[in-house]
């Protein structure tokens, strides 16, 4: 996440952030922190359960990549963007 | 299997944000399944393994049914009634070819069109020359062969009876009017004017001229049309107008052509409605056209003469349904307001009316996945390119493919060849057997009508060759 953020210049939501989220299972979003509320695609459930786990750009990209049978390269891709799309919300 | 290890359909992760004011209650997604996987009775792998995508399918059993459909409509109501074939609307030989084993004449609008017509074997009898532009080759052609030729405007009525003079002649025209029904746009850059007296005064100098006949009226009150009383209304103006001239005038007009426009089952874009809410079915508009008709033409019958015949010359509610257009996803990606974009390998250069008309959009597989808001995009490097703005689709992924419908008016005629081959086009037969009727392009095609001079022979010329075409003075020297 950290390589990401220098990369990219992006913000990146850190765990703490990402775990005052309230997520239901059908990826409903609730920030308690602005009021905001989100819906959350189903691949992007996935990688926001992981990451408010713990862990880390490559092993959610792989764990996405081996649920939905998508090439590694474009499943890490696509949750780069999506931990930038967070940054920008949260 | 648990909800961590359950496979799930591949679409990049997303969050929306909600925000208040922009969900209405028609922004709901479509509640079941409508995937095709096949298409006219045959399966789109089956179709795109043999053709290729993207691919236009047509079938002949649907045309044959809607001419049949609304020739009868008519003929029950009116009897003496002749269909005129739009080529305009779809003029690939084949469709063209139905239309005439129906029964249809060919109804064109140019020198192209009036040509094709003959080439495809047309008897000039049956060919009703309408359009602005006709140029005198042509006109000489047609009038020699004896089309049956409309009359657009002043100019073009003495170049006819110049024609006329010199192929020692009585050429019977057909006048073609413009006026207004009060439902619709006048359309009052085709044809004579009633209310203007442009219309009367060209019917003196027919009346005038030793060598031309008036033998008929036309008028095309637009397209589209989504109201019957406004056909009745046209029908109700010509018929008086017909009667004002043959009680004025030593006239006997014999045709009653009241063009096209009647509506297909599309959805214009500034309709609100679906089409299946708002589209009259083909018997209303015979209906009205038919009785304001018979009322019109009463008179005649109470003095023993015989009641004109009925042309029409409807497209788009033909062919429209019997065509359709598979193509395949290039790519996917999310635009900036957070909603789904599709590139495909067809856009508006083969979709025209796409760009006026909101084409259904079938995936040609079960949905799987959330259904959302979606913008099609075509393949052209140009961003007017959309194939819809907004359509509620599942999420696709690169070599999903769609079925657009109905597609059979007006794009195989209007579609472009900009910065793409164009797809073949292939017919469902009656039996189901399917062939191509219009090949696909190719770079000898594109490069048929290509001439290049001599000096322009190499892209890259070496110096010696460049000093000669200097020295020759063919290219001129730069300081």
């Amino acid at each position: 996440m950290e390589e990401l953020l220098s990369r990219t210049g992006g913000k990146v939501p850190s765990r703490e952030r990402l775990s005052q989220l309230a997520v239901s299972e059908t990826g409903f979003i609730f920030d308690p922190q602005t009021g905001q509320s989100f819906s959350v695609n189903p691949t992007g459930l996935v990688v926001l359960d992981l990451l408010k786990r713990g862990s880390t750009l490559d092993v959610a990209s792989s764990s996405l990549a081996d649920r939905c049978g998508t090439p590694a390269e474009i499943a890490s891709s696509s949750v780069e963007a999506f931990i930038l799309q967070l940054g920008r919300y949260l | 299997m648990n909800n961590d290890t359950k496979k799930l359909v591949w679409e990049p992760p997303f969050i929306q944000p909600h925000r208040m004011g922009e969900i209405n209650k028609f922004g709901r997604a479509r509640l079941h399944d409508n995937s095709k996987s096949s298409v006219y009775g045959v399966s789109v792998v089956e179709l795109l393994r043999r053709f290729g995508s993207p691919l236009f399918v047509t079938s002949e059993k649907q045309i044959r049914t809607n001419l049949r459909n609304t020739k009868k409509a008519f003929e029950r109501r009116y009897g003496s009634v002749v269909h005129g074939w739009s080529y305009k609307t779809n003029y690939i030989s084949a469709v063209c070819n139905i239309m005439h084993q129906e029964g249809s004449w060919a109804e064109v609008v140019s020198a192209f069109e009036y040509e094709k017509a003959r080439a495809l074997g047309v008897p000039a009898s049956k060919i009703i020359f309408n359009g602005p532009n006709k140029p005198k080759f042509i006109l000489e052609r047609a009038i020699a062969e004896g089309a049956q030729i409309h009359v657009d405007h002043l100019d073009e009525l003495q170049l006819i009876e110049s024609i006329a003079k010199d192929q020692d002649k009585v050429v019977a025209v057909v006048l073609r009017l413009n006026f207004d029904t009060g439902y619709t746009e006048p359309w009052s850059r085709f044809g004579f004017n009633i209310e203007s007296g442009q219309a009367h005064q060209a019917t003196k100098m027919i009346a005038l001229s030793s060598h031309l006949n008036l033998t008929g009226l036309h008028s095309h009150i637009g397209t589209f049309i989504l109201e019957p009383r406004a056909y009745a209304e046209q029908v109700r103006i010509m018929c008086k107008f017909m009667r004002e001239l043959e009680s004025n005038e030593d006239f006997c007009i014999d045709t009653i052509d009241i063009g096209g426009g009647f509506a297909s089952q599309n959805a214009l874009q500034s309709v609100y409605l679906p089409p299946e809410q708002v589209v009259p079915p083909i018997n209303e508009y015979a209906d009205a056209i038919c009785t304001a008709l018979l009322e019109g033409t009463q008179y005649r019958r109470q003095i023993g003469r015989e009641l004109p015949r009925l042309i029409f010359e409807s497209g788009r509610a033909i062919i429209d349904d019997a065509q359709s257009l598979i193509c395949t996803v290039v790519g996917t990606k999310r635009l900036l307001d957070g909603r789904r974009a599709a590139i495909l390998d067809a856009g508006t250069n083969l979709l025209f009316t796409a760009y006026w008309y909101n084409h259904q959009v079938h995936t040609t597989k079960a949905s799987e996945g959330t259904v959302a808001d979606t913008v099609l995009y075509g393949p052209l490097c140009m961003n007017i390119d959309v194939m819809r703005h907004s359509v509620q689709l599942p999420p696709l992924s690169q070599g999903d493919n769609l079925v657009f419908s109905p597609v059979g008016a007006y794009n195989n005629t209007q579609w472009m060849q900009f910065i793409e081959y164009r797809p073949n086009v292939v017919l469902v037969h009656e039996n189901g057997e399917c062939s191509v009727i219009r090949m696909c392009e190719d770079l000898s095609v594109m490069m048929q009508q290509d001439r290049l001079p001599e000096h322009l022979s190499m892209p890259f010329p070496d110096t010696s060759a460049m000093a000669r075409m200097i020295n020759s003075g063919t290219i001129a020297r730069r300081s």
